[in-house]
Order: C-alpha cells, then sequence, then structure tokens
C-alpha cells in the first residue's frame, strides 16, 4: 500500500517532450485512471511510475521513497501489459510464479500465492495450460494474476483491456472493480477509452500533449470540466461546443444566442470570446421541456442525421432557420448541434424543431485559453430575475449546487 | 492429395454457408447447430475423384513443379547408384538398371581409404564443425541481442561493419589469415580453422538473429524486469528459450556451411592426417583410373551428416527460418 507522487516531472525524448512538468498525487488505496488520446504521455508517465523509463526532469515517491533511480523490481509495484505479455515459453504456474522464484521464495509459500492468486482470478485447475491453449480473457487474468502475487503496494496497468472484444472487455471492467475492492491497493490504470475510466476509477487523470489537463473524481470531471480539453474528451458522444461572444444580455453566436448576465461569469467581461458548452442530453425540443425550469430561449433548427442507439437516439441538428447543410471545414461545427433524445421519440430526418438548452448544464470556456469560466448559469436578472431569489449563487466556478435539481425533472421528464 | 482435398473443401463450403444464415457474421455456430458427430465425407469416391482433378492452372503448376523437383533429384540418384554399384557396372551409365549389383565395396573402400581415410577425415570434420557451430550460436546470440536491444553509441556504424565483413570474399579472408595464423602457431591446426569459420559465421548469424530478436515482444522483457530480473536473466530465462527455433536455423546452417567448407580447409589444413571430409574427396581419385563409386561412396557419406541433421531438425528450422524472415 503506498501512495504515488509525481513531482514536476518531464520526460524528453530527444527533440519530443512526452511529459510536460507533471504534477500527480495518487493516494493510497486509490483507483487513479490516466486517460487521453494516442501520445499523450500517459504511458511514459506510467513507465516513469513502473521504472521502465527515467524522467528527465522531477521525481517519482511511491509511498515515502524516493524511486526516481531505483530499478522496477525495487518499487514494489506489478503490471499489466496492453498485449498482455505473457512468457509464451511457461505454463501459467511458471508464468504467474516467475517473480516469485526470481526472488527464490520458497515452494510452499510460492504455491500458496499462487493458490491464491489464481482463485482470486478464477483461473483454478488451469495452472498447467501454455498461454496459446487459452483464450483472450484467460490469458489477461494470468496476466493480473502474475501481478497479485507478488503482492505490490501498486498495480500499474496499461490499456490490459484494449486487446479484448468488446463483450469481454466490459465484463473484465467489472472483474478489476471487485479486484480493486478486494485487494484495496493503489491502482493507476492507463486508458484511451474514457468509458473505461469514468465506470472503474475513483479519480481520472486527463492527460493531454503531456500536461495533467484535470484530476478530479469521474462525475466532476464530466459535470465541471477545467477546460475545453477534459470538455471535449470525457463522454461519448462529446459535448457540443459553439464559438461566440459575450454580450450585455449573454453569450451570442453566430447561430444563436443565450441569455444570462455576463457578470456572473467571473474572469470574463462583455466582447470576449467565449465558446459555450452543452452535453447532447442536455439539449431538448420545446415540446418534451415542460418540467425544465432552467430551459434557455427556443432556437429554431433542422434534424440531420438520427442515430438511434437503442436507448436514446442521437440527433444530428443545423442550426438556423433557413438551415444550410455545411459539411466542410472546422467552422460547419459551430452550426451543429448534437441532441440526445428519448428512444420513444417519432422525430424524423429533416423536420424543423425547436429546441433549447438546459441552462444549468450550460459551460462556458474562454475561447483563447480553453479554461473554464462557469458551470450552469443563472437566469437574465431584469424583468424576469426576480424570481430567483438564489440567482447568482451558482454562478462561477463552484456549479455545484444550482446544477442538481432542474436536471434531475428534466431528466425524468425525457 | 485426394483424402487431403476433400475434407477441406467440404469445411469451406460449410462455413460459407452458415456467414449467410448467421445475423452476427457467423463467427459462432448456435448451440443447437452443432452436430454431434464430427463431420464425415459421406461422399462417394467418384465424386471425391472429380474433387481431387485439378485446374489447368493448377495442372501446370504441379507440372513445373515436379520438373524442378526431378532435376533437383537426378544427380543425387545418380551419385547414390554409383556409390551401390561395382565401378564396371557404372562405368556406361547408372541409369543402366538391368543385372544390377548392390554392393557396399564403395563403402567399405572409402571408409578405409589408405591416403586419407574417410572413417578418420569424418572424424577429423565434427571436431572442426561441432565448436565453430556451438561458438558461434552464443557468440551470436550474445551479440545480436545487444543490437536489437541497446542503445549505445556507434551502434549502427558497427552493425553495418557486421554487414560488410559479409560481403568480403572468403578468399580474401583466406589470404588476410594466412600470415597471422602462422605467426600465432595456429596453422594447420583444427583451432584455426575453428576460429576462421568462427569469424567467417558470426556476420550472418548476427543480422539473422538480431532480426529475430526484433521480433520478441519488448513488453516479455519489461514483464521480466518489472517481476525483478535482471538483464542476464532475461536473457537466459526469456531470450535464449524464445530464441530458439532462430538458433536451431543457425545451428543447421551454420553446421552445413562448416561442414561442406572446402576452401578453407584447403588454405590452412596442411598434414594428411588433418584432413577433412572435403578434403579427402579429390584424393580418391586415384592414380590409374578414376574410382568413381569410391569418390560417389565418400560423397554420400560426408552430405548424410547434414542431410539428417536438417531432416531431425527440420520442423524447429522452418518456424525460425520463418520468424526471422517475417520482420
Amino acid at each position: 500500500m503506498a501512495q504515488v507522487t509525481l513531482n514536476h516531472v518531464t520526460k524528453r525524448y530527444e527533440d519530443v517532450v512526452a511529459v510536460n512538468d507533471m504534477n500527480l498525487e495518487i493516494r493510497d488505496g486509490e483507483f487513479v485512471c490516466l486517460v487521453g488520446p494516442s501520445g499523450c504521455g500517459k504511458s511514459t508517465t506510467m513507465e516513469m511510475v513502473a521504472g521502465l523509463t527515467k524522467p528527465s526532469e522531477g521525481n517519482v515517491h511511491i509511498g515515502d521513497v524516493d524511486v526516481t533511480t531505483l530499478p522496477p523490481k525495487d518499487r514494489g509495484v506489478a503490471m499489466v501489459f496492453q498485449n498482455i505479455a505473457l512468457f509464451p515459453h511457461m505454463d501459467v504456474y511458471d508464468n504467474i510464479s516467475f517473480g516469485l522464484r526470481l526472488r527464490k521464495f520458497d515452494k510452499e509459500e510460492i504455491d500458496r500465492r499462487v493458490d491464491r492468486a489464481s482463485d482470486i482470478v478464477q483461473l483454478e485447475g488451469m495452472l498447467d495450460r501454455m498461454p496459446d491453449e487459452m483464450s483472450g480473457g484467460q490469458r489477461q487474468r494470468v496476466a493480473i494474476a502474475r501481478a497479485i502475487v507478488r503482492e505490490p503496494d501498486v498495480f500499474l496497468m496499461d490499456e490490459p483491456l484494449a486487446n479484448l472484444d468488446a463483450k469481454l472487455r466490459v465484463h473484465m471492467r467489472t472483474e478489476l472493480q471487485r479486484l480493486h475492492k478486494e485487494l484495496d491497493t493503489t491502482i493507476i490504470y492507463v486508458t484511451h477509452d474514457q468509458a473505461e475510466a469514468m465506470t472503474m476509477s475513483d479519480r481520472i487523470a486527463v492527460l493531454d500533449a503531456g500536461e495533467l489537463q484535470q484530476i478530479d473524481p469521474p462525475l466532476v470531471c464530466y459535470n465541471e470540466p477545467e477546460n475545453l480539453f477534459v470538455a471535449g474528451f470525457i463522454g461519448s458522444p462529446s459535448m457540443n461546443f459553439a464559438e461566440g461572444e459575450l454580450v450585455a444580455n449573454g453569450f451570442e453566436s453566430e447561430h444563436f444566442t443565450v441569455e444570462f448576465d455576463p457578470s456572473q461569469v467571473p474572469g470574463a467581461s462583455v466582447g470576449d470570446r467565449v465558446t459555450l458548452g452543452i452535453r447532447p442530453e442536455d439539449v431538448f425540443t420545446v415540446d418534451r421541456v415542460q418540467n425544465l425550469s432552467s430551459a434557455t430561449a427556443s432556437i429554431d433548427a433542422t434534424t440531420d442525421v438520427l442515430e438511434p442507439m437503442g436507448d436514446e437516439i442521437f440527433v444530428y441538428l443545423v442550426l438556423g432557420e433557413s438551415a444550410e447543410r455545411s459539411m466542410e471545414g472546422e467552422t460547419a461545427s459551430s452550426n451543429q448541434l448534437l441532441m440526445s433524445v428519448n428512444p420513444d421519440s417519432d422525430i424524423q430526418e429533416d423536420q424543423d424543431v425547436e429546441v433549447v438548452l438546459d441552462r444549468s448544464k450550460v459551460h462556458l470556456f474562454d475561447t483563447a485559453s480553453g479554461q473554464a469560466l462557469a458551470h450552469g448559469i443563472e437566469e437574465l436578472p431584469g424583468p424576469s430575475a426576480g424570481t430567483g431569489p438564489d440567482a447568482g449563487t451558482s454562478a462561477g466556478t463552484g456549479a455545484g449546487e444550482g446544477t442538481e435539481s432542474p436536471v434531475t425533472e428534466a431528466e425524468s421528464d425525457r | 492429395m485426394t483424402e487431403d482435398d476433400s475434407p477441406q473443401s467440404r469445411a469451406g463450403t460449410d462455413r460459407d454457408d452458415d456467414t449467410e444464415a448467421q445475423p452476427d457474421g457467423g463467427r459462432y455456430l448456435s448451440v443447437k447447430e452443432i452436430p454431434e458427430t464430427a463431420p464425415t465425407t459421406d461422399r462417394t469416391w467418384q465424386t471425391r475423384l472429380v474433387d481431387a482433378v485439378p485446374t489447368k492452372r493448377r495442372a501446370l503448376t504441379y507440372v513445373v513443379a515436379i520438373t524442378v523437383a526431378v532435376l533437383w533429384i537426378v544427380p543425387f540418384i545418380g551419385l547414390f547408384m554409383a556409390s551401390l554399384r561395382p565401378l564396371s557396372e557404372i562405368i556406361g551409365g547408372w541409369w543402366h538398371v538391368e543385372g544390377m549389383t548392390i554392393t557396399l565395396e564403395n563403402y567399405y573402400q572409402a571408409w578405409n581409404y589408405s591416403t586419407a581415410p574417410m572413417g578418420r577425415a569424418l572424424r577429423n570434420t565434427f571436431i572442426v564443425t561441432i565448436p565453430a557451430v556451438l561458438v558461434v550460436m552464443l557468440l551470436g546470440v550474445m551479440a545480436a541481442y545487444p543490437f536489437a536491444r541497446f542503445e549505445f553509441p556507434l551502434k549502427t556504424t558497427l552493425f553495418f561493419l557486421i554487414l560488410l565483413v559479409m560481403a568480403a570474399p572468403p578468399e580474401l579472408v583466406a589470404m588476410g589469415n594466412y600470415n597471422s595464423l602462422q605467426e600465432i602457431g595456429l596453422f594447420d591446426t583444427y583451432m584455426g580453422l575453428i576460429l576462421i569459420h568462427i569469424g567467417w559465421g558470426l556476420g550472418w548469424v548476427v543480422l539473422f538473429l538480431r532480426n529475430y530478436l526484433l521480433g520478441i515482444p519488448e513488453e516479455l522483457e519489461e514483464a521480466a524486469r518489472i517481476d525483478g530480473a535482471s538483464r542476464y536473466q532475461i536473457f537466459r530465462t526469456i531470450i535464449l528459450p524464445l530464441s530458439t527455433p532462430a538458433l536451431v536455423s543457425v545451428a543447421v546452417i551454420q553446421f552445413t556451411w562448416v561442414w561442406n567448407a572446402f576452401f578453407f580447409p584447403l588454405v590452412f589444413m596442411r598434414s594428411p592426417e588433418l584432413y577433412l571430409a572435403p578434403q579427402v574427396l579429390p584424393l580418391m581419385r586415384g592414380r590409374v583410373q578414376v574410382e568413381w563409386g569410391m569418390i560417389a561412396a565418400g560423397s554420400i557419406m560426408t552430405m548424410a551428416v547434414p542431410v539428417i541433421l536438417f531432416l531431425v531438425l527440420e520442423r524447429y528450422y522452418k518456424r525460425g527460418m520463418v520468424a526471422a524472415v517475417a520482420d
């Protein structure tokens, strides 16, 4: 058991900076996922914790020990690899006991630990099989058992489920959570699959371009992303973004406006370029928002493509009254909006609809820096402002309280 | 051929049918569709025969392949026939098979040939070949591993130099080493010849093994490192066992090369009692008339050793070759 700390860790490869000034504190017994797109430095970060790569700058602590220069074997870590990396010429027993045999444990102790580990990952009766006689899921269990027997302080898992088929992956996800509960060991888990990160981890560390963007519990990353990158990366399909300007009565983009009091957005003033973000499930058609107390004014749109998922339908909307579908280039995204609707909905393609956004779920980001300005915005004060005595409380970065209640209503309605 | 082909083609059509029937793309049979017994070939021999008759294109391929095979094997058959028959019978051509006498007299004579008996020559050849092969395997894999895994200064240059040695003609190697072997007193000794073979063989062995080692996933080594293995332990417990197919390939090829080498022994071995088998063969020509039978018997004995080795290790050899070349 140990916490893992990275202090100002930087890793350079010749002219590429893989990890840039990373500060990370992972608590004892915590399950932390490092997520990010390919090449964001998440694997390099893990390798530096494992000791397979030495940081160019900074130091790594496991427990109270500075392990920056220690070889992997003295760090008390065990690792599960993406391609499983079982030794193909050894049977399951030899694979699992490899580390123990190297450390000259006595035979009885090895047997006891192998039995326990294979019991935990449900590999009983397979100890004499060779890796090539096993299925992908079984091999992955062997790899996990190989990590468990060492009774490490920290588990490192580098995309361990990436090579499994979708069904098995979901299954193994649950198994890993069960395992974490049972072992209560610190687990650092690298994945590019944000669904894995959301479901399993205590906290998610979102990485991009070698830098830590945010480390928070999954729902905080989801509901209060610290910047545009996190907002776009966490959640599938990703958040809608619209670039626009902060004006005297709210937000104005090329295709729609959202009215609110710009003074409640800290760190931004009227005239600033801001980006509005809204998740697909926080966009509603007007006829379905009776209970939504914080709806914005309606926006005209035309439905484009529908993607029925079974439990919901993703509707691609084209904004503007005389909506012209433009697919070309990046500018096109600003007049598109993805909406998630109830599967019972009779919505059709090429249908004119009016949609509203859930005001409490609107995110505002500084376009230039990408930093979040506000999560959830209050109604425009003035004629209608008197209705909300608590107006303004939920504004700003701590969007916590104000975001909850209206949404539950809205969702139960959907 | 017939038995082999028919069940396979049947299995193929079965699979196709499933693909159409199954909504999931036919990857799995549904439980009720799994038959109780294994499929049998329930067709008559006539239909199977018809299936087995190749198409024109395929037939042409067979013809070409068989022709090449025959051209390849005929000289060997000739040699084999000559080694088993008295000189009088083969002087008019070994292909006259009527009234053939089979005798091992030629083998007996070659084995005990007075100038340089084949028995001794074969023993000498083993003395040179076995160490030359084993040392090359060991040194080769130890040199190849750093080239495959480590980063060190001049890595590319050194590797290029190794390749360059491979491009040098053996005559150059012989000339260069003639004097040096004499100076250090290893001329006309097995040790000298063994060293020449080791040096000459290392180039391709390092190249070959490096390519093979590159194909072993690095994660295996990282996993071993995290489990606490040192570099040496990784090499011994992971790399060496996994390189067995490649090492066997190296052994077979290097063995054949050293065993059959004629030029190096000719240059470096001068004492008749130290002569190797390939050196002895030309001596068997005789003074008055060419003893074709004895030469043939000597040749068969000489070539038998690498051929047997190859046949014994063929399974590993193929795996090693495929993996080393595939990268």
